[in-house]
């Protein structure tokens, strides 16, 4: 294949790899993307001859002209994202330089036009397509690049172009690997200090299926449909805690209960636990759970129950309300650690627990007007119980062990009643269950409340994380012992009834690309000082011998080691790179030296040029440095090309004219 | 905290990688290339020569594309597109000397943009050498100074002279690279264990003595003399005339040919003007043709002058006025 077609193809596919990287973060509207890639893959089977593109390039300029007009009136405010009108313009330039003939001298208006994109998509919030994009870039770069660059070459010098051989292709994927590799290493390393400008994809979702701000019954139809999406990823920096996929993933707590639903009342008592209790009185350890949320409606902070603890690792404010719920403030993704008890204290204790404060009775305890059938079932069920361990236990068991957990949903408004629940239908999903215990706990004077949350978990092998998605949505119930706080207890059957996503038939696929996300998320978007510090800690504990205490060391720590040593083979290895062969004469170097500061000021072309057209040059186009140039040229060429010497004093003044020249350029 | 533009430090990481990789590769590119430049012995002044070089990658693995080399000072630029590792290439630049004289070749700069354009990288390497440039040969000379038409010279392209009675033999000299084979004294030659030609009566008395006066401060004048001297080489040279030359410290003694002319272009190459003295000769002034800017020296038998008026137009001529050239003493 000719040199000028395959780098014409490669640009093109460039140009692909950019589109999908925008697409992943901004997304575009369906037909400028199809019609910028059709237009593409034209462009990559076919390229206009001279003669039709010239009749082609009468049709851009309208169009850009349409174009640009959109973009100046969405500045003017009638449009609210006026990033999308200029990405319509930046596809319309793409398309218009791909449709040009091979020979057009135009890559590197391409390259700048792709690169543009792939700018403009970093101003939203990609997901981790655009890192496999962004990876597809750098590779089809690191090829395209320096095939252009040749064509450009034997183009003006003339010879036969260098197919791309095996070396080649291995040479330019080594290149685009070191490229990735230093792209991380300066990702990872350059110091994070302020928010920017990004984080266009940080506004909160409208609605999410499974999770809401009520519990309900009284929700009628066919069947709750299963979804998938994950809605929390959590970690456990120091080990995962015995039964992670049967944690109860807390959200949030509703005292009222109207019959069909429950809500929060204004101005409850104070009814959260005192922290000093849970110090005290609750045995067991903590456990850390860094929590990546998706965002929801309702700004609530998941977590073990109980959580003594919450920090933020984004932009939010964890609050913590007057019944123990958390929430926050902020528009940010949340991401947070929650430090919670990792169990309930054991029974024997609560069994023993009756004398101390209690909460809110108005609130705790309140019943709407229902058949006496059920305070009656739970009468029963409690009799002959002391303690409120026992009778929580024993309608805890009694629902899980007599009732059946279906997500079919009652067809009639009579159907979905409490009453219809425990006596008729006795099978129901979460919401049933901890209503009827909540209900029948308050029935017989025990403080109880509903809660909602998740409820398990899939293990994400590859993320290394617990996913817990909207299919674990589930609802409990928190009982008050005093002394303790609240109390979990789980009257639904076999959980939640998760399993459904199991079914689709994608689903494994989906997940390992959930954890691809998530480590996009963690390492990329969410990338922060903290995260560098993080990395710091982590690399310094390796390197410094594990085990050994700190005081019982001698001598400087193995990580400053480890780090002067490498400083010393970047500096031998800098040195080497840096030497080479015996330099040439003074008189050359200073001659050279002054035709380098000439073509990096960009007063001299790229080309050869002679030691007087050198002079001639720069008197022309910058004439403060004219005169020290032209005294150096005229040295040089007396040396050079007169034979001879300059004496001392002459050197020294060719230096100093070299000197002067390269300041007034620069 | 988050600070929001990750992703632009990405970007920023890659193209700092790209920049650094590229600075790497660059310098790869360039490193392990011997070079070894070809010039032609001697450039004819204003016309185009070319500069040969063999480039050989020394690499083990690694090719080295886009390879520019360039002489400092020098217009030509030769070009490598691409050199596997381990090859050897030639690239060729083409250059141009508007002035007669001897460059010495000090150092060529090694340069690339691969891989990606974004910089410039040179390396300047020592690769002494030397370039003769003749001065121009096809100035207009007074045929009769030569003793026969005013031919034109076509200098280097001249024919070998064909031979002819000599008259008699007159002595033995060392053979000169342009000797015709027919005069090597074989067994003399074979005594000494080096070439030995005969010369004949006839091969002196018609040589022809030119003499270029260096007594005299640079100039276009100065240059005019020389090209004026190197005109007459041309012109016995192309009519298989014998002639010598004399120029300062430099002595061509009496031969004919081309590569006998090549000899006498590299003494007026190397001509410096501001010589103190008269040309010294071992014949008679008498038999000497004098080449100077100057004014007219006495006992030579011709003289051609190329300053004042005759310096501004051809100096071979027969000038109109009393500066004159080619006046006999």
């Amino acid at each position: 294949m000719r040199l000028e077609r395959l780098h014409r193809r490669l640009v093109i596919v460039l140009s692909v790899a950019a589109l999908a990287a925008f697409a992943s973060g901004a997304g575009v509207e369906p037909i400028s993307a199809v019609m910028t890639f059709l237009v593409l893959a034209v462009a990559f089977f076919w390229s206009p001859s001279p003669s039709v593109a010239e009749h082609l390039t009468r049709l851009w300029p309208p169009l850009a002209l349409l174009l640009a007009a959109r973009v100046g009136l969405g500045l003017l405010g009638s449009s609210p994202d006026v990033v999308v009108p200029v990405v319509h313009l930046l596809l319309l330039l793409l398309v218009s330089e791909a449709l040009r003939p091979e020979e057009a001298l135009n890559e590197s208006r391409l390259y700048a036009l792709t690169m543009a994109l792939l700018l403009a998509a970093t101003a939203y919030r990609p997901g981790a397509l655009f890192g496999l994009a962004f990876t597809a870039y750098v590779i089809l770069a690191s090829v395209a690049v320096p095939i252009g660059l040749v064509k450009r070459k034997v183009r003006r010098f003339g010879g036969r172009a260098p197919g791309p051989d095996r070396q080649f292709l291995v040479t330019t994927v080594s290149l685009s690997g070191a490229t990735l590799l230093f792209a991380g290493i300066v990702f990872l390393t350059f110091p994070r200090v302020a928010r920017g400008w990004s984080g266009r994809g940080d506004v909160m979702a409208t609605s999410i299926a499974g999770f809401s701000d009520q519990v309900s019954i009284g929700e009628l139809g066919a069947r709750i449909q299963a979804n998938p999406r994950v809605v929390l990823r959590v970690e456990f920096p120091d080990g995962l805690p015995g039964n992670f996929l049967g944690l109860h993933w807390r959200g949030r707590s509703y005292d009222h209960f109207d019959g069909v639903r429950w809500t929060r009342s204004d101005n409850v008592r104070p009814s959260r636990v005192p922290d000093d209790w849970y110090q005290e009185r609750w045995p067991a350890a903590l456990v850390r759970q860094q929590i990546y949320a998706a965002p929801l409606d309702v700004r609530v902070l998941f977590g073990l129950s109980p959580m003594v603890a919450v920090g933020a690792d984004s932009e939010i404010y964890p609050m913590f309300d007057n019944v123990g719920d958390w929430s926050y403030w902020g528009s940010a993704t949340p991401v947070y650690t929650a430090v919670s008890k990792a169990s309930d204290p054991a029974p024997e204790l609560l069994r023993q627990a009756d004398r101390s404060y209690m909460p809110d009775r108005q609130r705790y305890l309140q019943l709407p007007r229902m058949p006496d059938r059920i305070a009656a079932l739970a009468d029963s069920l409690t009799r002959d119980l002391e303690n409120r361990y026992d009778k929580a236990a024993a309608i805890e068991r009694y629902l899980r062990t007599q009732f059946q957990y279906t997500r079919e949903l009652p067809r009639t408004a009579g159907d979905a009643t409490l009453d219809h629940f425990l006596f008729d239908r006795r099978a129901g999903h979460c919401e049933y269950f901890s209503t009827a215990m909540a209900v029948m706990l308050r029935s017989v004077g025990i403080h109880a409340r509903n809660v909602n949350g998740f409820l398990g978990g899939r293990w994400n092998e590859f993320g290394q994380y617990l996913a817990v998605t909207q299919n674990e949505a589930h609802s409990w119930v928190e009982v008050w012992f005093p002394s303790y706080g609240w109390i979990t207890f789980d009257p639904t059957p076999g959980g939640s009834g998760v399993g459904a996503a199991d079914v689709a038939w994608n689903w494994p696929g989906r997940f390992w690309f959930d954890g691809l996300q998530h480590r996009w998320n963690k390492w990329v978007l969410d990338y922060s000082m903290d995260s560098q510090l993080d990395l710091l800690g982590g690399l310094t504990r390796w390197l410094d011998r594990p085990g050994e205490p700190e005081s019982s060391r001698e001598g400087p720590s193995p990580s400053w080691i480890w780090i002067v040593a490498l400083l010393s083979v970047t500096l031998l290895a800098l040195a080497r790179f840096r030497g080479g062969g015996p330099s040439p004469g003074g008189v050359s170097r200073s001659y050279l030296s002054l035709v380098r500061a000439g073509r990096r000021a960009g007063v001299l072309d790229p080309g050869p040029i002679t030691p007087f057209g050198l002079a001639r040059t720069i008197r022309v186009r910058r004439p403060e440095a004219g005169e020290p140039a032209t005294r150096a040229v005229e040295l040089y060429t007396r040396a050079r090309f007169g034979g001879i010497p300059l004496d001392p004093g002459e050197s020294k003044a060719l230096r100093a004219a070299v000197r002067q020249a390269r300041k007034r350029l620069s | 905290m988050n600070t929001g533009n990750n992703l632009l430090y990405l970007l920023l990481g890659a193209m700092l990688g790209a920049m650094g990789v590229s600075g790497w590769l660059s310098e790869r590119t360039l490193r392990g290339l011997r070079v070894v430049r070809a010039v032609p012995r001697g450039v004819p002044v204003d016309q185009d020569f070319r500069i040969r070089y063999r480039v050989t990658n020394r690499k083990r693995w690694l090719s080295s594309y886009a390879v520019e080399l360039e002489e400092p000072g020098l217009p030509g630029v030769a070009f490598l597109p691409g050199l596997p590792a381990g090859s050897t290439l030639d690239a060729h630049a083409t250059d141009r000397f508007v002035r007669r004289g001897v460059y010495a070749l000090e150092c060529l700069t090694l340069s690339t943009e691969y891989p990606f354009g974004l910089f410039r990288k040179e390396r300047d390497v020592v690769l002494p050498g030397e370039l003769v440039v003749w001065p121009r040969t096809d100035r207009s000379v007074p045929g009769e100074i030569l003793g026969g038409g005013d031919t034109p010279a076509s200098s280097l392209s001249a024919g070998h002279p064909a031979s002819g009675p000599r008259g008699e033999f007159r002595n033995l000299r060392e053979y000169r690279s342009g000797d015709d084979a027919r005069d090597i004294h074989w067994r003399t030659s074979a005594r000494l264990r080096e070439p030995v030609v005969r010369e004949y009566e006839r091969d002196a008395s018609e040589v022809v003595w030119i003499a270029l006066h260096l007594d005299h401060p640079p100039g276009a004048d100065a240059e005019a003399a020389v090209e004026v001297a190197a005109s007459l080489c041309a012109r016995a040279a192309a009519r298989g005339r014998s002639f010598a030359l004399t120029a300062g410290p430099h002595q061509v003694e009496p031969g004919s040919g081309p590569v006998h002319l090549e000899r006498a272009l590299d003494a007026l190459a190397r001509a410096d003007f501001g010589t103190p003295g008269l040309p010294t000769l071992p014949v008679p002034r008498d038999r000497a043709v004098l080449v100077t800017p100057g004014p007219s020296v006495p006992g030579f038998a011709k003289v051609i002058r190329t300053g004042g008026t005759a310096s501004r137009r051809d100096a071979g001529e027969q000038p109109s006025g009393g500066s004159s050239s080619g006046a006999a003493a």
